[in-house]
C-alpha cells in the first residue's frame, strides 16, 4: 500500500519533470562571432521555461534555434543537438514545416496580416490542410477563446484584424500559433511592447496554456520571471550561467553573476 | 546674400518653374483639345480610315493601338512579376543583384528606334515572321519590360521582413510565403507598372512602325501575323499629308484620342498609387 503511493507519487515527479526539448552542446556561430556557446539545457513539458539574460547575450538565437527559423541566415553554423520527439532537430533531414507547426512561435511585436481576423487566425493552418467554412469558424472560435480574445471580437471577425488594439493583435498572433496545433509555444518578449495591464493578460494567458503547451519564454524583465516562470534559464554572452526552478533561482542563487545581475540587472561575464 | 533674400529667391525660381510647366501642358492640352475636337465625331471613331486617312475614321488605329498595349501587357506582366519576385526573395549575392539592376536600368534606357530595329532584324528578317501586331507586342513588351519590374520590385521590397518570419514560423514554406505574402504585393506594385509603362508603349512610333503596322487597308487582324494600323503611326502618315486640311484635321482628333488613351492608363496609375499608400500593408 505504502510503496504503491511512493511509487505514485514517484510516477508523477517523473512525470512533472518530463524534457520536452533537450538541447546539448549547442554552438552557433555568426561568420567568426561565436555567439551560443556549448549550451546544454532541458526544457521540461507543460511549464513555464523562461530565459533571462542581458541585451545581446543570446536568448533569441537560442529561441530561433529550436524553430530553425535563421536557417536562410547568412554565415550561420549551427552544431550540437536539439532533440524534441526524440528526433534531432537540427540534422538536415528534419522537416521544416512539421516542426514549425510543432514548436510555434510568438515575436516581440505582433505582425498582423492585412487580412481579416479570421483569415489571420487561419493563414498558417489553411496552408497546411484545406478547411471547410465551418471548420475555419471552430477553428478561429476555438483559439481564440483560448486567448480571451473571443468576446472581445467575435462580431467583427471579417473586420481588419490591423484594427485591433496591439495588445488584442499580440493575442490575436498567439491564436494564429495555437491554430496550427503546436506542443511547444516559443515566446520572445512577448509583452515587450505591450503596456502593464495587457502585460497581466498575456501573462494570465501563459499560465493557462502551459497546461496544454510547453512554453519556452524570453524575457528582459526579471519581475515577469519571477511572477510566472517555472524554470529560470540565465543567460549571458552565450552562456548558460545558472539555471533552476523558480524558488530555487531568485531565492538561492548560487553563482555570484546571477545574484549581480537579480540585484542591478549588471553582468559581468564577458 | 541675406538668408531671406536667398529664399525668396529660391521660392520665386521654384514657382515659376512649376507654373511654366504647368503653362505648357495646358497649352498643349488646349491646343490639342481646340483642333482636335472638330475633327472628332461618333461617325470618326468608328468608321474605317478611307483616302490615307484624309477621309473616313480612325477605328482599326484605335483597335489595333489597343491590340499591341494588350498584347504588350499580357506577354510583359507575368515575366515581370516572376523577375522581381525571383530578385528579391531568391536572389541573396550582392553582385548578381548589382548585375540585374545595371541590366534592367540599361534596357530602360535604350532609345526605342533600337528596339524596332532589333524587331525588324530578329523577327521579321530572321525569324521570318513578317510585319505583325504579335510581333509589335512583344517589342513593346520588351520595352516597357523594366518600368514593371521596378514598380513590382519596389512594392515587395517594403514588405517587413517580419511578414516573412511570422509566415515561415507558421510552418509555411517559400513558396507558400511567396503565394501567400509576397505575391499579392507584388501583382499590386506590377500593376501600377504595368499602367504607367502601358502609358507609354500606346504613343510609341518607333519600335511599331517597321515591324507591326501598315498604312492602310488593314482591318481587324485574324491572326497573330497580321499587320494593324495604329493611332502614332497613322497620325505620322497623316502629318505628310500636311497640305491637305483635311487630313491635318484629322491627325489632331487622332492625335486628341491618342492622348487621352495615354491619359486614362496614366491617371489610373495615379488613383492606384494613391489608394494604395493608404492601405498599411
Ligand atoms: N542574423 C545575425 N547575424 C549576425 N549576428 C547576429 C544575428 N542575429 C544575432 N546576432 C548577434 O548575436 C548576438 C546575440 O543576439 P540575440 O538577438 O540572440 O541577443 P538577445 O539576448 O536576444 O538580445 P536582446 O535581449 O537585445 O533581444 C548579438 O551580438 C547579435 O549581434
Ligand atoms: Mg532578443
Amino acid at each position: 500500500m505504502e510503496t504503491n503511493t511512493a511509487r505514485k507519487i514517484n510516477a508523477g515527479i517523473e512525470e512533472e519533470a518530463e524534457v520536452s526539448i533537450k538541447i546539448s552542446n549547442l554552438n552557433v556561430f555568426f561568420g567568426v562571432n561565436h555567439i551560443l556557446k556549448d549550451l546544454s539545457l532541458d526544457f521540461q513539458k507543460n511549464k513555464v521555461n523562461c530565459i533571462i539574460g542581458p541585451s545581446g547575450s543570446g536568448k533569441s538565437t537560442l529561441l530561433r534555434s529550436i524553430n530553425r527559423i535563421n536557417d536562410g541566415t547568412e554565415k550561420l553554423k549551427v552544431t550540437g543537438a536539439v532533440h524534441f520527439n526524440e528526433k534531432d532537430i537540427l540534422n538536415g533531414v528534419t522537416n521544416l514545416t512539421q516542426l514549425r507547426k510543432d514548436i510555434g512561435m510568438v515575436f516581440q511585436s505582433p505582425c498582423v496580416f492585412p487580412k481579416s481576423i479570421l483569415e489571420n487566425v487561419i493563414f498558417g493552418i489553411q496552408q497546411h490542410k484545406k478547411l471547410t467554412v465551418s471548420e475555419k469558424q471552430d477553428i478561429t472560435e476555438e483559439t481564440l477563446k483560448a486567448v480571451s480574445l473571443w468576446p472581445e471580437v467575435m462580431d467583427r471577425l471579417k473586420d481588419s484584424g490591423q484594427s485591433l488594439s496591439i495588445g488584442q493583435q499580440q493575442r490575436l498572433c498567439i491564436a494564429r500559433t495555437l491554430a496550427t496545433a503546436p506542443k511547444v509555444l516559443l515566446m520572445d518578449e512577448p509583452t515587450s511592447s505591450l503596456d502593464p495591464v495587457t502585460t497581466r493578460v498575456i501573462e494570465n494567458l501563459m499560465e493557462r496554456l502551459k497546461k496544454r503547451y510547453t512554453i519556452v519564454l524570453v524575457t528582459h524583465n526579471i519581475a515577469q520571471a519571477k511572477r510566472i516562470s517555472d524554470q529560470v534559464f540565465f543567460m549571458c554572452n552565450g552562456q548558460l550561467i545558472e539555471s533552476g526552478t523558480n524558488d530555487m533561482f531568485f531565492n538561492t542563487p548560487k553563482k555570484e553573476q546571477t545574484k549581480s545581475y537579480l540585484k542591478d540587472e549588471t553582468c559581468v561575464c564577458r | 546674400m541675406s538668408r531671406a533674400l536667398k529664399n525668396n529667391v529660391y521660392n520665386t525660381l521654384i514657382w515659376t518653374a512649376a507654373v511654366l510647366s504647368i503653362a505648357i501642358l495646358v497649352f498643349l492640352i488646349a491646343t490639342l483639345i481646340w483642333k482636335g475636337m472638330g475633327a472628332i465625331s461618333v461617325g470618326f471613331l468608328t468608321s474605317a480610315s478611307e483616302n490615307f486617312g484624309s477621309e473616313g475614321g480612325i477605328l482599326y488605329q484605335i483597335i489595333g493601338s489597343l491590340a499591341l498595349t494588350l498584347c504588350a501587357a499580357v506577354c510583359s506582366f507575368p515575366i515581370a512579376l516572376g523577375v522581381a519576385i525571383y530578385k528579391s526573395e531568391y536572389v541573396k549575392s550582392k553582385v548578381f543583384q548589382n548585375i540585374t539592376d545595371t541590366i534592367i536600368y540599361s534596357l530602360n534606357g535604350i532609345p526605342s528606334i533600337i528596339f524596332g530595329i532589333f524587331g525588324l532584324i530578329f523577327f521579321v528578317n530572321i525569324l521570318q515572321t513578317g510585319v505583325s501586331w504579335f510581333v509589335g507586342g512583344i517589342i513593346l513588351a520588351m520595352m516597357i519590360l523594366p518600368t514593371i519590374i521596378l514598380a513590382s520590385h519596389q512594392a515587395i521590397r517594403s514588405i517587413p521582413n517580419s511578414y516573412r518570419e511570422n509566415a515561415q514560423a507558421l510552418g509555411l514554406t517559400q513558396w507558400q510565403v511567396i503565394r501567400a505574402v509576397i505575391f499579392p504585393r507584388g501583382i499590386n506594385g506590377a500593376f501600377t507598372g504595368l499602367l504607367l509603362g502601358l502609358a507609354r508603349a500606346i504613343g510609341e512610333t518607333a519600335p511599331i512602325m517597321f515591324i507591326a503596322t501598315a498604312f492602310s487597308g488593314v482591318t481587324v487582324p485574324r491572326t497573330f501575323l497580321e499587320p494593324v494600323s495604329s493611332l502614332p503611326t497613322h497620325i505620322l502618315a497623316l502629318a505628310q499629308q500636311a497640305t491637305n486640311p483635311q487630313a491635318l484635321q484629322n491627325a489632331w482628333g487622332s492625335s486628341l484620342v491618342l492622348v487621352s488613351l495615354v491619359f486614362i492608363f496614366s491617371i489610373s496609375a495615379l488613383v492606384r498609387r494613391i489608394q494604395y499608400s493608404k492601405i498599411n500593408y
